[in-house]
């Protein structure tokens, strides 16, 4: 059939002959597709299969990608007006949110739901009874909203859970498991973090800042993201403005400034800062020692704002200090980066201070309830000699008195306590946060935009205007509550499965506020830059969260009457008590030679070595990336000193106009 | 009822709120609350005042020695809001390029700008300035006449800018306006603009400066200027007369016309 049709083309015969080779050839290597020829069949259907599988892989890397949470979210915000650093935001928050979900896997599925299937139920034990005292109030909306009453005495709180060594069909070591849960949680949080830092550093081109400026700022600054016209502009102007400052700076880098002056300023500057910090702290500790005060005469007798001073006050400052630190740091004069490097420091300083003011008050008030445990062990066992004496007057045996659990007198539980306090915070930090996003962006918003028509200033321009969305502020919020998740998972299993809803929401609360509320900075810097200066930030929020918990587990003795330690003279006793009972005699020995300090330290030594070895490996290969930068930097100076030399001449002539030449360099961007 | 502890927490957003807002604060207490205070001491207005002190202090005939003892004045003893020092030089700058034969300015408010434009026009050039209180015409025309220039120079107008524009043509036999400072009612420049425009006042090459776009600002204006295609513009940013920590802005248009 092919010679016939080629037959009829009107080609010459030398062509003809040429393709009939071809096609020729062809059937003799497709012999088995096409049907002639042994394994046909098998060969078909080998062809058929892979092409099945090329297309399942690509529906499968679509699925995967409609599969990432909010990605369509993100990159709307990108595109249409913020570009890439608010985005980052939205990036970060998203690879909490992944955390978080782990975290609030563990602690469900290995804490709190072995627990609540296979423990005692509620009103079984002392432990997980509301008191009789407490009864009347304990359904009521302020208390439950307070974390007391019926949500204090379930799975939420440590205080809870009963030691019983094994519980259920399947013999679930729950104090064992609560400890490991505890452990594994602070585990894999460092090591996302250092995994995530890592694979940052991989990524990290860097362009070294100092030189070639005008070069950098020429070549790169567009941002390709960019797809709404309205922003274009704005870069526009931005770039424009941004080039402006550079020959400002050059400019003022070549007047002679007076150092003293600009010393004493930033000496001053920084004098104002430690005393507003000092002040918050002061502040902080005043108010906890209140409360306490308060909590000891009883809490019935203060209104709403007693017993939610404590979190009011420290959302308030962490929401007013910040701007009082950015007026100050006005004085100083710095570049506007290095600015903002001082400002996130001073930030990180408040709110570190804060937190660890409050740890501090909060470890007072854990040796008071100590005390009170020793004077309510003493009155239990007065209460019980006198139920004994009412009723039996037999002293050798004692059968057991039925007494309802809600009316037998409680030890203090200085766990739940710890626990409920930083479930309060979290959640009062939520709302100062959802509260100012409505305040602070959407009623500013809907009054720049409504009132404009008849005030007397340009609203939109001038005071008050819509709001920037900012970017450092609420990566360092998101970073301190992670904080405090970390600090309290230990004691309140419940935080986590907290912070995933408030991620959750925040997530689509923000992407709203800021489609709707905000307007694209002004300035526009780079985001990557700063990823690892928050990662940093992350681990040592980490580190510096988890010794708390780490202090209070091996140094105070859990409380006698609540929690799945209960009755042990350490929390990390159980970790002993398994492997003595648990484990084969032969594992126990192991494990004690493994503990000796003569195997430990020379372990420590090699891992002090091979830390040493991969740093100076490391820093090898930076010099030689260093050394390629500069060749690479020997070939792009000839076209730089053209345009320093431009724009230099322009320093001395700041009035001339630099449009033509932005123009014409722009319009090829655009 | 509120504690004292959270009233003390509110101390670091009071002092963010002065120090950021210092210069608005300060614009405030010397426009309204001084000028209140000096209305109900000496029973005469803001702009009596300030001629009184010019007349006592400047040297008559010479128009730099008037300017001077205005910016003294609003510096110094109260504050009224003419263009300004800083401002007034990028007036001068543009008058002196263009040399334009006819100006126009709507709102003279005291004469600072009318004094500031008429010293640096050519022999045969004329100003034409619209200003509609009364009250403030009078002393505009007392300040303008001081300063040297007589009714060849400078030609005062009372009225509203919205009735005088349509008949300007035939009042005043002019033509075409070469040049157009703007610096009345932030409301009326968009309104006026277009008044000019249908009037056909304006023509190619004509520029128009409009003052304080910035604060208190003009938005509908601006954004016509920037949607209409009609001009090309330039914003020179600058600062508010006589207070530097405040940002403000003069549009300068010229008009390309639909072509």
């Amino acid at each position: 059939k092919s010679i016939t049709t080629l037959r009829n083309q009107p080609w010459r015969m030398k062509k003809k002959l040429e393709t009939l080779k071809e096609a020729q050839e062809f059937i003799e290597k497709f012999e088995g597709a096409l049907g002639k020829g042994k394994g046909r069949k098998f060969y078909a259907y080998k062809v058929m299969m892979l092409k099945k599988w090329m297309k399942f892989k690509r529906d499968f890397e679509n699925f995967k990608t409609a599969c990432i949470p909010w990605e369509m979210k993100i990159k709307e915000i990108e595109s249409k007006s913020f570009g890439s650093s608010v985005a980052s935001y939205f990036i970060f928050l998203r690879w909490m949110y992944g955390i978080n979900m782990v975290l609030f896997g563990l602690t469900f599925g290995l804490v709190m739901v072995p627990e609540a299937l296979m423990g005692k139920p509620y009103g079984s034990m002392p432990r997980k009874t509301v008191p009789r005292s407490e009864s009347s109030t304990a359904m009521d909306f302020a208390t439950l909203w307070d974390f007391g009453g019926y949500a204090q005495y379930s799975v939420l709180f440590y205080g809870y859970y009963n030691n019983q060594r094994a519980i259920g069909w399947l013999k679930f070591r729950l104090p064992l498991s609560y400890f490991l849960v505890g452990v594994g949680t602070i585990a894999y949080s460092f090591m996302v973090v250092i995994r995530t830092m890592a694979s940052n550093a991989n990524q990290e081109g860097g362009g070294d800042d100092t030189s070639f400026n005008f070069s950098w700022k020429m070549f790169t600054s567009w941002d390709y993201l960019i797809g709404n016209p309205e922003t274009a502009d704005n870069k526009f102007a931005s770039i424009t403005t941004s080039f402006k400052e550079s020959i400002v700076e050059e400019q003022e880098n070549r007047k002679e400034e007076n150092i003293h002056l600009t010393r004493f300023l930033r000496v001053l500057a920084n004098f104002l800062v430690l005393c507003c910090l000092a002040g918050s702290g002061y502040l902080i500790y005043f108010v906890v020692r209140r409360s306490q005060k308060f909590a000891l005469e009883g809490l019935e007798n203060y209104g709403w704002w007693e017993r939610n001073e404590v979190n009011m006050v420290m959302s308030l400052l962490g929401m007013f200090c910040p701007t009082l630190f950015d007026v100050i740091s006005a004085l100083e004069n710095y570049h506007p980066r290095i600015a903002l490097r001082w400002q996130l420091g001073r930030i990180f300083a408040l709110f570190l201070g804060n937190l660890y003011t409050f740890i501090i008050a909060l470890m007072d008030e854990i040796n008071l309830k100590l005390e009170e445990e020793a004077v309510v062990k003493y009155n239990m066992t007065i209460w019980e000699a006198n139920l004994y004496n009412g009723t039996l007057s037999e002293n050798s045996t004692r059968p057991p008195i039925e007494v309802d659990p809600a009316d037998v007198p409680r030890g203090p539980c200085w766990e739940t306590m710890v626990g409920q306090e930083f479930v309060r915070l979290t959640i009062s930090d939520t709302m100062t946060t959802y509260i100012t996003i409505l305040i602070g962006d959407f009623l500013r918003a809907l009054f720049v935009r409504f009132i404009n028509y008849c005030w007397c200033w340009d609203l939109e321009y001038g005071f008050p205007s819509y709001a920037e969305f900012d970017i450092s502020g609420n990566v360092l919020g998101l970073i301190f509550n992670q904080g405090m998740i970390w600090m309290g998972a230990f004691y309140a299993p419940c935080l986590p499965a907290i912070n995933v809803l408030r991620l959750h929401a925040s997530m689509y609360l923000q992407c709203w506020a800021v489609m709707c509320c905000n307007v694209p900075h002004e300035r526009v810097f780079k985001a990557s830059r700063s990823n690892n200066f928050y990662m940093a930030m992350l681990l040592f929020i980490l580190f510096l969260s988890t010794l708390p918990a780490v202090y209070t587990i091996v140094s105070i003795p859990p409380s006698f009457d609540c929690g799945p330690f209960s009755g042990k003279s350490r929390m990390y006793n159980v970790i002993q008590e398994t492997l003595e009972n648990d484990f084969p005699a032969w594992f126990g020995k192991v494990f004690s030679y493994a503990s000796n300090p003569g195997l430990i330290l020379p372990f420590i030594l090699l891992m002090v070595l091979g830390i040493y070895y991969l740093q100076s490996t490391s820093k090898a290969y930076k010099a030689a990336n260093i050394e390629l930068k500069k060749k690479l930097q020997n070939i792009i100076k000839v076209p730089d000193l053209i345009l320093t030399f431009h724009f230099r001449s322009n320093i001395d002539n700041p009035n001339s106009n630099l449009s033509p030449l932005m123009t014409n360099v722009f319009c090829l961007c655009k | 009822m509120v504690s004292p502890a959270i009233a003390l927490a509110f101390i670091p957003f009071l002092l963010t709120v002065l120090i950021k807002y210092r210069y608005y604060i300060l614009l405030f207490y010397r426009a309204v609350l001084v000028r209140r205070l000096q209305d109900l001491i000496t029973g005469r207005s803001r702009e009596d005042r300030a001629f009184q002190y010019v007349f006592t202090h400047a040297l008559p005939g010479n128009a730099e020695s008037i300017l001077d003892t205005f910016d003294h004045w609003c510096t110094k003893i109260e504050y009224l809001s003419n263009i300004g020092p800083k401002k007034g030089k990028v007036l001068d700058r543009l008058i002196g390029d263009m040399a334009p034969k006819t100006v126009l300015e709507l709102g003279t408010h005291c004469g600072y700008a009318a004094v500031r434009i008429a010293r640096l026009l050519e022999l045969g050039a004329r100003l034409y300035t619209v200003e509609m209180d009364e009250e403030n015409g009078r002393i505009a025309e007392k300040i303008i006449r001081l300063a040297g220039f007589d009714d060849d120079t400078v030609e005062l107008i009372n009225g509203h800018s919205e009735d005088v524009i349509p008949q300007f043509r035939e009042r005043f036999g002019v033509d075409h306006i070469d040049f157009v400072f703007m610096d009345h009612w932030k409301r009326c420049y968009l309104r006026d603009l277009q008044l000019l425009e249908e009037s056909g006042l304006i023509g190619k090459g004509s520029i128009i400066l409009a003052d304080n776009v910035i604060f208190p600002g003009a938005p509908h204006f601006l954004r016509y200027i920037k949607s209409s295609g009609l001009y090309q513009y330039r914003i020179h940013r600058a600062t508010l007369e006589y207070f530097p920590g405040i940002r403000d802005g003069m549009a300068e248009l010229t008009y390309m016309g639909t072509t």
